[in-house]
C-alpha cells in the first residue's frame, strides 16, 4: 500500500467513525458508520477498503468500550468488496444506479450479519436492532428470522444512504482532486 | 470515561503486550467455552484482571452499562422464550436450556468487556507505539490503529463546527425525516471533501518525516520486558491453543457419533 | 554547490488545464534564502514540490524539462501545521524526534538534536505538551523544528509564518538566516514579501506558472 493510500485509509476510517455523530444530530434511525469505507472503496479500491472496514470495526470497539462488536468485521470485509466492484462498474456515476445498488448491498451485509448475531450472541446485539428482534420474537417468530429480518431492514436504509451519499461526494469532487484518483476514470 | 488512566499497577508497570496478550487469551477462551461454569470462571478471570489493574472502578460502570442490556435481553430472548423444559420461578415460566445459553453467551460478552476495558485503562498508548516501533511492527499499522484515534476528535470538531454553520445558514435539523434526510448532504460533503483536501499534505508531511526511507524505526524508550512476563504470554499462546484442539476434537468425535447413529 | 537544477521546467497536475509552471529555468545554491512571491495560483507552492522532487513523486502530474536535486535530506513546511502531525506522538518532545527516528538514527543522538531544534524555535517549554493541545503558533514552530530535526540541506517553506505572530515571525525569518549561512538552502514561498525581502539573498516572482522577476529580494512587488 503507498503512503497515500495509507493516509486515504486513515481517512476513511475517521469519516465512518465520525458520520454517526451527524446522523445523531438528524436524529436519523441508520449508523452510517461504513461511508468511509465505500468512500476508499471507490477512490481506492478493495484492499484499501478492506483495511478501512477492519480497521473501523476495532476503533469504534476502543472508543466505545463495546468490544463485543468486534465479529460484525467479516461485514466490513463484504461491503468492501462489494463497493469497489460497484465502483468499477460506475454504479456511482448517477444517484439513479448507485442507491440501487447500496438496497443490494444492504441486503447482503444483512444476511452476513445475521448469522454473526445468531451464532456468536444469540441475537443479542446493538441496542435498536435487538430490540425489534425481541418484538418479533414475542410475537411468535423464530429466533432466527426475527434476528435476520431486524438486521435486513436497518441495513437495507443504512447501506443505500450510504452508496447515495459516496455518489454525492465523488459527483462534487473538484476537478484537481478527482484527476488524482485513477479509479474514478474507470 | 473510556480510555487511558495513569498508574502504577503491575498492568500499568508491564509491558504493554503482557495485557494485551492476556485479554486476547480471554476472548479466544471465552468462544471456546460451552457451559455456565466454564464460561462463568473466565468472566471471573477477567474481573480479576481488572483488580490486578487497579482499574475496577473506571472498567466497571461502563462494562456494566454496555452489559446489562444485553443480559436483560438475554434473558428475554432465551431465558423466557427459549426452549422446553420450562420450571415455574414466582410468576414466570424460565426455559432451563434457555437459561444456560443465555448465561454462556451474556458471560462471553461480560469477560470480554471487562478484558478489554482494562487494557484501554491500563496500557499506554505511547508505550505501545514504542513497543511496537521495537519490536518491528510495520509503520502503515501503527499509523492505522494509533494516528487515526488523533485524528478523530479534529474531526468531530469540524463535523460540530459544519453543524452550527449550516444551521446559521438556516439549515432545519428538525422536521419531518424527509427533510432530515435532505439535511445529510450540506452537512457530510463539506466534511468530507475538506477532509479530502487535506491528503496530499499530509502525504507530504509523512515523507518528509522519513516513513518512507525503508530504515527500522529508532524506538526512544522501549518498555522494558521481562523473562516472567514473556512466559506468561507463551503460556497463554497455549492455553488458547489447548483449550481450541480440544473443543474441536469434541466436535469431530460428535459428528462421528452422529454419522454411526445414522449408518445404523 | 547546487543544491537543485530546473531547465526549461514545466509541471502540470493531473486534470489541471493549464500548467502550474511553465518553463521555469533556475540554480538554488547552499547558503542562499530564497523569496518566492506571487498571487495565490501562480505556481509558489508547486516550485517548492518541483525543487523538493515531491513532484510529480507523491502528488502526481507530468514534469518535462530538466531537474537535478543535488539536495540528499529536503524537508518542507507548510502553512497548516495541524495537517503535518503525524498523530502518533503524544509530546512535542516525540513529535519532533519522529523524523530522526524514522532515519534510525542512534537514541541519544536524537534526543541531542530534539532538545537543540526546540531551544533554537523557544519552543523546549512545551516538550511535553500533547501536540493536540497548542495553539496554532506553537505548533507551527514545533513543525519548523520537526523539519530542522533532520537536518536538512534543502528547506522548503510554504507560507511558514501564517500561524504566527509578529514578533515569532521575524524570529522565524532571523533563523532562516542563520541556517543558510550554515551552508543551508532556503527557499520559503509566502505573502509577507516586506519580512521575507528583509531576510532574503534573492527574490523570485512567479506569474501563471513564469518567473517574471529573479534578482534582488527587494525589488519583488510588496
Amino acid at each position: 500500500m503507498s503512503l497515500r493510500d495509507l493516509v486515504l485509509v486513515r481517512l476513511g476510517v475517521a469519516v465512518n467513525l465520525v458520520i454517526g455523530q451527524i446522523v445523531a444530530a438528524l436524529l436519523l434511525p441508520v449508523f452510517l458508520d461504513s461511508v468511509g469505507t465505500i468512500l476508499v472503496a471507490a477512490l481506492v479500491g478493495p484492499r484499501a477498503a478492506i483495511a478501512v472496514g477492519l480497521t473501523s470495526q476495532l476503533l469504534a470497539a476502543v472508543l466505545s468500550g463495546n468490544f463485543s462488536w468486534l465479529p460484525f468485521g467479516v461485514v466490513q470485509i463484504v461491503i468492501a468488496v462489494y463497493a469497489a466492484g460497484a465502483a468499477r462498474v460506475g454504479a456511482f456515476r448517477r444517484l439513479r444506479t448507485a442507491l440501487p445498488a447500496g438496497l443490494v448491498l444492504g441486503a447482503l451485509a444483512g444476511g452476513t450479519a445475521a448469522p454473526i448475531a445468531y451464532f456468536v450472541f444469540g441475537g443479542a446485539t446493538a441496542g435498536g436492532v435487538t430490540a425489534v428482534t425481541t418484538a418479533l420474537r414475542a410475537l411468535g417468530a423464530p429466533l432466527p428470522v426475527a434476528v435476520a429480518v431486524a438486521s435486513l431492514g436497518t441495513d437495507l436504509l443504512d447501506k443505500t444512504l450510504a452508496f447515495g451519499l459516496v455518489c454525492l461526494v465523488l459527483r462534487n469532487l473538484p476537478g484537481h482532486l478527482a484527476a488524482r484518483f485513477p479509479a474514478l476514470a474507470t | 470515561m473510556i480510555g487511558f488512566r495513569p498508574g502504577a499497577s503491575p498492568l500499568h508497570r508491564a509491558h504493554p503486550y503482557t495485557p494485551l496478550a492476556v485479554a486476547g487469551a480471554l476472548l479466544c477462551l471465552v468462544f471456546a467455552a460451552r457451559t455456565p461454569a466454564e464460561v462463568g470462571a473466565l468472566a471471573l478471570a477477567a474481573v480479576a484482571l481488572a483488580i490486578v489493574g487497579g482499574a475496577t472502578g473506571y472498567v466497571a460502570r461502563p462494562a456494566l452499562m454496555l452489559a446489562l442490556p444485553t443480559w436483560l435481553l438475554l434473558f428475554v430472548l432465551h431465558g423466557v422464550l427459549g426452549p422446553d423444559p420450562h420450571r415455574a420461578v414466582g410468576a414466570l415460566q424460565i426455559s432451563e436450556p434457555g437459561l444456560a445459553h443465555a448465561l454462556v453467551l451474556g458471560g462471553r460478552i461480560t469477560a470480554i468487556l471487562f478484558a478489554f476495558l482494562t487494557v484501554l485503562a491500563t496500557v499506554s498508548p505511547a508505550r505501545l507505539v514504542e513497543a511496537m516501533t521495537e519490536r518491528g511492527v510495520s509503520f502503515a499499522a501503527t499509523y492505522l490503529l494509533v494516528s487515526t484515534l488523533t485524528v478523530v476528535p479534529r474531526l468531530r470538531a469540524r463535523a460540530a463546527g459544519i453543524l452550527e454553520a449550516q444551521q446559521c445558514r438556516g439549515l432545519r435539523l428538525g422536521g419531518s425525516p424527509v427533510a432530515r434526510l435532505a439535511a445529510l448532504g450540506p452537512l457530510v460533503l463539506p466534511l468530507i471533501l475538506g477532509a479530502l483536501a487535506e491528503v496530499d499534505e499530509q502525504v507530504l508531511a509523512l515523507d518528509t518525516r522519513g516513513v518512507t526511507s525503508g530504515r527500522v524505526r529508532t524506538a526512544l524508550d522501549p518498555p522494558p520486558d521481562s523473562a516472567p512476563e514473556w512466559a506468561l504470554r507463551w503460556v497463554c499462546a497455549v492455553v488458547v491453543l489447548g483449550a481450541w484442539s480440544s473443543r474441536l476434537l469434541d466436535l469431530l468425535l460428535t459428528l462421528g457419533t452422529r454419522a454411526q447413529e445414522l449408518g445404523r | 554547490m547546487t543544491l537543485v537544477r530546473l531547465r526549461e521546467a514545466s509541471f502540470r497536475y493531473a486534470g489541471g488545464h493549464a500548467p502550474a509552471l511553465d518553463g521555469i529555468s533556475l540554480d538554488v545554491l547552499s547558503g542562499e534564502v530564497v523569496a518566492l512571491a506571487g498571487r495565490p495560483g501562480s505556481g509558489t507552492s508547486t516550485l517548492l514540490l518541483v525543487a523538493g522532487g515531491y513532484a510529480p513523486r507523491l502528488v502526481g502530474g507530468t514534469l518535462t524539462g530538466e531537474r537535478v536535486i543535488a539536495a540528499t535530506r529536503p524537508s518542507v513546511v507548510f502553512a497548516t501545521p495541524w495537517t503535518q502531525l503525524t498523530g502518533l506522538c503524544q509530546t512535542v518532545f516525540a513529535e519532533v524526534a519522529f523524523g530522526p527516528a524514522s532515519h534510525g538514527q542512534e537514541r541519544e543522538r536524537i534526543r541531542a538534536t530534539v532538545a537543540r531544534q526546540l531551544a533554537r524555535l523557544g519552543v523546549e517549554h512545551l516538550a511535553s505538551r500533547d501536540p493536540a493541545t497548542l495553539s496554532g503558533g506553537e505548533l507551527q514552530r514545533v513543525i519548523v523544528a520537526a523539519a530542522l530535526a533532520l537536518e536538512p540541506d534543502l528547506l522548503l517553506l510554504d507560507d511558514p509564518a501564517a500561524e504566527l505572530d509578529p514578533d515569532a515571525a521575524d524570529a522565524l525569518y532571523d533563523l532562516l538566516r542563520e541556517l543558510a549561512a550554515a551552508g543551508t538552502a532556503v527557499m520559503v514561498a509566502t505573502p509577507d514579501t516586506e519580512r521575507a525581502a528583509r531576510a532574503a539573498t534573492r527574490g523570485i516572482v512567479l506569474e501563471a506558472g513564469r518567473i517574471v522577476h529573479d534578482g534582488a529580494p527587494a525589488a519583488m512587488p510588496a
